[in-house]
């Protein structure tokens, strides 16, 4: 699964770090879930979404 | 230490020191191996002398002797079970649950090992201690590596 994380974290200026705490996860998870090594669960892809004020289809695509 | 540092949360950390407890506790229980330090036999003299006699003692002691085995085996389970229910972060969770697979995955074959040796030496050892080991470093050290993969 393709995101687009790392660009809409760029746009804020957030690191990763900044991002993994806003969520509460860990940064390796940021990391993971930005190469597209790791899909994250749904309920986690609905923080990001609410985080960023967008869609979850809009940050993650197939 | 390497396996053990500051960047491990508190959850972990405790989980860690839980997971030491069950491989004491495995030493504790080894009851077949009469040459091991045993704080069990060493402390309780009676149960020194019956551990010492198998041959003579009754089925249900022996039962017993052996089923105190289970315990650490009861309590690692406990430990990793309390840790993944309580692990906020899904990665991390993931990558434990990877981690616990390879351990169990060296535990598996470094006992196949031991036992085709024992059959050819004839010779008794003490599996379980074998097991714990095998199963805690080889945990530890996947989780490490996962980890840093993901760095």
């Amino acid at each position: 699964m393709k995101n687009r994380l790392r660009m809409l974290r760029a746009e804020r200026s957030w690191s990763q770090a900044d991002l993994a705490d806003k969520l509460g996860v860990s940064r390796q998870s940021i990391n993971a879930i930005e190469t597209g090594r790791f899909d994250p669960s749904l309920p986690l892809a609905f923080k990001l979404a609410r985080l960023f004020h967008l869609p979850i289809e809009s940050i993650f695509s197939d | 230490m390497l396996l053990c540092n500051k960047n491990l949360t508190p959850l972990q950390r405790r989980s860690v020191q839980r997971m030491g407890a069950a491989l004491l506790l495995t030493v504790v229980t080894n009851l077949s191996t009469p040459s091991l330090p045993n704080p069990f036999r060493d402390l309780i003299p009676g149960l020194s002398q019956l551990a010492n006699s198998h041959a003579h003692s009754s089925a249900l002691f022996v039962a017993v002797l052996s089923a105190l085995s289970v315990l650490p085996v009861l309590l690692a389970v406990w430990v990793a079970a309390r840790y993944l229910a309580a692990e906020p972060d899904e990665f991390i969770r993931a990558l434990v649950v990877k981690a616990l697979l390879w351990g169990f995955a060296v535990t598996m074959a470094g006992n196949a090992v031991a036992g085709v040796l024992m059959n050819i030496y004839s010779r008794p050892f003490p599996l379980s201690l074998l097991s714990a080991d095998l199963f805690f470093a080889s945990s530890l050290i996947a989780f490490r590596i996962l980890q840093w993969s993901y760095q």
